[in-house]
């Protein structure tokens, strides 16, 4: 029900109406699922209220196959960061993405492949590997430097953001496709400040 | 008429009768009643056995048959799934799918639902909306689509059963992994005859799929195995399905049914159930055909029985039947003829032999009876019975020639005291030796010796010449009687034995055989009594006989009617002449025939025994009599004579006492007089009364001392006061020096014991004074007093003692003058 959906915002402070341009803030958010546990590997990204913040890509980041499977199975990466897939296993993968963010096939191939997969689009990609189904990964390519994971008290801590105006969603694997929430309005002020987000997601 | 009355019975009664009357008929309905019963009993135990076994055994098949199907429906669902999963793994559907192209999807969902075999392949998003499908009408899935996505996570194992149409099908879904779920892949196996068939062959069960539309429709049958000629009755009995078990009856027979649904029966709408159907005729026939070996197998039993029971029922009632004749032949008196049937050796041997022992038995019997009954068995000689026979037989051929038949009676003398001398054992030896006396002696052909009983023997003479009948029947006796005069030796003993004979001939003395022998009995006492030789009948015996034969009633008439009299004749002492004592006597005053002489009846009371009746009339008379003596102031000891049965008599103590007291007077006053006889016929008897008598104070006399062959050593033991010397003694002592002798060495002898004598038969003065001489103590005589009427004793007494006065001292010679 999109509704209950909803995300809830709960400030843990009412930030004053006029801030420091220069000052920068910090935000603690703890992320839940509906029955109220707290969510671990779920990644929330602060987007400014408007336009958009500059980002740069990241350096090369691998996303490697050893014991039949991905490791790491969550990776966070900015725009247009180059990924590359090494498989340390002694049989070979079948690494694809059916992914609208990134569309890709590494067919069976061993070892260091030639060229990394250049993730240009924000979104989540999922990996898989055609010869092994339980093989499963999740690549999160986002458009702001302010991004963080929760840990496995759901938390994830979000430092230096300027004061203002902000977006702030998240994204977790379990959460079907077009059941994400909406993001949520959040204003920083130079205090640190703690938010909580409830996210619809199935255990994986 | 025994035929027409047994037609009339009814069946029943006749059958009734004849296992009443026939052991054999009662064996053989026991024998077959039991096996009946005990085969009806199993017949039904295994009825109901078999029933039960069946039935659960269906129930097993349809349990089995649901499992069946299930398992059926399970590998298609598994086929299926595999299929559906074979799709969604394969890389260029799921590549297909990420590029959202519906036209290759949809053409790839038929081109594997084909190759499976599929009627319906569909691609479903994550939230089970369909994306695609191989068919036209997709729509129409949805709400099955709505349906499985409830536990798509948690499929069933045989997939779900769903109706499209008219057509059910079998739904699988199976996720689409990318590698994450991103859609679903579905897929439906139509449910057609094909698996009813595949069941009904595989399990030998009938199938049906029943349909309804939703719960309030009844059910309809859509695919049976049933054949199409029983449809109708099929989709009649089941539309109303029940929840799990039923039974149908179709023409062939009745069917257990199992309802298994197929889908949820709570969920709305459209419904299958499957029917799996069992025929109970075709479970139960291979026990019906046991049933039947059985029933047939209870039939040949029951004849092999019948046969069975009727042979060994025949076996022991034939040899029954022919033993109850053989005992027929027993009962109508023939021993002669065996019994046969001995040989087997079983129980009804056994009786055959019991019967056989019993019939020699009782032939053996029967010879002896005979024997006893005419014969006697220690002498061997003819006994009464064939005697008399005897007689009446010559009676009757002497009858039609003019002859005529005598009859010679004897009897032993003294038999008794022989026998009792010498013991019964040279007794029978003696009978024995007479009657080979006899039987030698017996004269003509044709006469009979026979012992007719104890000492007594009879001679038959036939034939005779009525002219010389008596004299040769006199001569034969007399020739007996002479033969008796020999010595008899037995053994160590020689024995002169006597007897007496009695004649009597017939037709002169009798009319009948018994009236002889009656008559030479007669004339045999006769005989006897007077000691003489052979005596021929003569009808005056007879008179005398009855004569005896009414003194019995007479006495006791005379007795009731006080015609006895008691008379008392004086003792007197010898040495003071005075009156001691009186003997009673007893006189019958007889009404016609005056005073009837003692001799003429006191014999025969003592034959008769009547004699104790008299001594007890004596005494009590001599009680009153003392009394009445007494009174008149004399003091006397009367004397009253005991007879042989007096003394044998135990209750005579007692019956004395009780008239003591009666009367009054004291025992003393009593002396009871025995004679030697009657102590020696039975002497521990009489000893016996006479020491309760001596004990009760009575004094004791042994009467006519001398004449019996008492001996010494009883007197010497008996408790007697006084010897009475016999008369014959006493009477001629006067003129026989030898009386003289006895007497005196008698009256030695008595006061030698310590006895008092007394003198009977005191006769005159001179044996008086030899009496006195010889220290007599008492005397009795006519020549002091006779006997006399009590009541005039005490005159005599007075007379007497007045003249014993008046005499003075003057000699004892002159009293004979005073006492005549």
């Amino acid at each position: 029900m999109p509704s209950s959906l909803r995300a809830l915002l709960v400030l843990g402070l009412c930030l004053p109406p006029a801030l420091h341009a220069a000052a920068t803030g910090s935000l603690t958010v703890t992320v839940l699922d509906a029955a109220g546990r707290p969510l671990a590997d779920a990644v929330v990204m602060l987007d400014p209220a408007q336009g958009k913040l500059p980002i740069k890509p990241m350096a090369q980041v691998d996303v490697a196959q050893a014991r039949r499977q991905f490791d790491p199975r969550l990776t966070v990466v900015t725009v247009g960061t180059p990924v590359n897939f090494p498989n340390f296993d002694t049989v070979r993968h079948h690494v694809y993405s059916f992914s609208p963010v990134k569309t890709f096939e590494l067919k069976l191939y061993a070892g260091v492949p030639a060229h990394p997969i250049v993730f240009d689009k924000p979104g989540a990609a999922v990996l898989g590997c055609n010869i092994h189904d339980r093989m499963a990964a999740w690549v999160v390519v986002v458009d702001t430097p302010f991004y963080a994971r929760t840990d496995g008290s759901g938390q994830a801590r979000l430092e230096g953001v300027p004061e203002g105006a902000y977006k702030l969603r998240a994204w977790h694997a379990g959460v079907a496709a077009g059941q994400e929430p909406q993001p949520v309005a959040v204003s920083l002020g130079g205090e640190p400040s703690r938010t909580q987000l409830v996210l619809p997601a199935a255990p994986l | 008429m025994a035929t027409p009355r047994l037609l009339r019975l009814g069946p029943v009664a006749l059958v009734r009768t004849w296992v009443r009357k026939s052991l054999s008929a009662r064996i053989v309905l026991v024998f077959l009643g039991l096996l009946l019963v005990v085969q009806g009993a199993s017949f039904f135990a295994i009825r109901a056995s078999i029933d039960h076994n069946a039935r659960t055994a269906i129930a097993a098949d349809l349990e089995v048959g649901e499992r069946l199907l299930k398992r059926l429906l399970e590998q298609n669902a598994h086929k299926l799934a595999e299929g559906a999963a074979l799709l969604a793994a394969d890389y260029g559907f799921r590549s297909a799918v990420s590029s959202n192209d519906a036209d290759t999807i949809g053409s790839v969902l038929a081109n594997h639902g084909d190759r499976i075999g599929a009627g319906v392949a569909a691609l479903l998003d994550t939230r089970f909306h369909l994306r695609a499908s191989a068919r036209a009408d997709m729509q129409r899935l949805q709400p099955v689509v709505d349906k499985l996505a409830a536990h798509a996570g948690n499929p069933r194992p045989s997939g779900d059963v769903v109706m499209i149409g008219d057509q059910p099908y079998q739904f699988v879904m199976v996720p689409l992994r990318a590698p994450v779920i991103v859609g679903w892949v579905l897929m439906g196996f139509p449910v057609d005859q094909r698996l009813v068939d595949e069941m009904h062959s595989v399990s030998n069960l009938h199938l049906s799929l029943e349909v309804r539309s939703d719960a309030r429709s009844a059910w309809k049958t859509l695919l049976s195995t049933v054949p199409h000629e029983a449809r109708e009755v099929l989709q009649r009995q089941a539309s109303a399905l029940g929840d799990n078990a039923m039974t149908l009856t179709f023409p062939d027979g009745e069917y257990s049914a199992r309802v298994v649904p197929l889908t949820d029966t709570d969920a709305p709408g459209a419904a299958i159930s499957a029917l799996l159907m069992r025929s109970v005729d075709q479970a139960v026939a291979p026990y019906r055909q046991l049933q039947f070996g059985l029933a047939a197998l209870t039939l040949i039993g029951v004849v092999v029985f019948a046969v069975g029971s009727v042979l060994t029922a025949r076996r022991v009632t034939t040899p029954l039947r022919r033993l109850a004749v053989a005992a027929e032949r027993l009962g109508a008196g023939d021993y002669a003829t065996p019994l046969g049937g001995q040989r087997r050796s079983d129980e009804i041997g056994d009786l055959a032999q019991a019967f056989e022992r019993m019939r020699v038995n009782v032939a053996g019997q029967q010879e002896e009876i005979l024997k006893l009954a005419y014969w006697d068995s220690l002498t061997g000689l003819p006994n009464r019975v064939q005697f008399r026979n005897a007689v009446m037989e010559a009676m009757a051929l002497a009858k039609a020639d003019q002859r005529s038949v005598a009859v010679l009676m004897l009897d032993l003398d003294r038999f008794k005291h022989v026998n009792d001398v010498l013991g019964y054992r040279f007794g029978d030896l003696l009978l024995k030796g007479v009657a080979e006396r006899l039987s030698q002696q017996a004269v003509r052909n044709g006469d009979l010796v026979a012992r007719l009983g104890g000492d007594e023997f009879a001679v038959l003479l036939a034939d005779l010449e009525p002219a010389s009948d008596t004299a040769l029947t006199r001569s034969v006796a007399q020739r007996l009687h002479a033969a008796f005069g020999d010595v008899l030796t037995l053994g160590d003993h020689t024995v002169d034995m006597n007897a007496s004979f009695g004649m009597a001939v017939w037709p002169h003395h009798a009319a009948d055989a018994d009236a002889l022998l009656n008559r030479a009995e007669v004339a045999m006492y006769h005989a006897k009594r007077r000691g003489e030789g052979p005596v021929l009948y003569d009808p005056a015996f007879d008179a005398a006989s009855s004569q005896t034969l009414t003194l019995l009633s007479e006495l006791r008439h005379a007795v009731d009617h006080h015609e006895l009299r008691l008379y008392l004749q004086p003792k007197l002492a010898l040495d003071s002449g005075q009156v001691v004592g009186g003997e009673a006597l007893v006189r019958w005053q007889h009404p016609q025939r005056g005073l009837v002489p003692p001799l003429q009846f006191i014999p025969f009371a003592e034959q008769s025994g009547f004699i104790r009746v008299l001594t007890l009339w004596v005494f009590e008379e001599s009680a009153r009599t003392w009394r009445m003596l007494n009174e008149g102031g004399l003091r006397l000891v009367l004397s009253v004579n005991l007879s042989t049965r007096d003394l044998l008599d135990l209750e005579l103590p007692q019956k004395f006492e009780a008239l003591l007291i009666k009367h009054v007077v004291p025992a003393e006053a009593f002396c009871l007089e025995i004679t030697e006889s009657a102590i020696m016929d039975d002497p521990q008897r009489a000893m016996g009364t006479l020491e309760r008598l001596s004990g009760l104070g009575f004094r004791l006399s042994i009467d006519d001392f001398g004449t019996g062959y008492s001996s010494l050593a009883y007197l010497k033991r008996l408790p007697v006061d006084e010897l009475k010397i016999d008369k014959s003694f006493v009477m001629s002592m006067e003129k026989d020096a030898n009386d003289a002798r006895i007497v005196r060495s008698t009256i030695d002898l008595a006061h030698g014991l310590g006895l008092t004598v007394v003198a009977e038969g005191v006769e005159s003065q001179q044996v008086w004074e030899l009496l006195r001489e010889l220290s007599c103590d008492e005397a009795q005589g006519f020549h002091m007093g006779r006997p006399m009427p009590s009541v005039e004793f005490i005159s005599w007494a007075a007379g007497w003692a007045a003249r014993r006065a008046a005499q003075g001292l003057r000699g004892a010679s002159d009293a004979s003058v005073i006492l005549h």
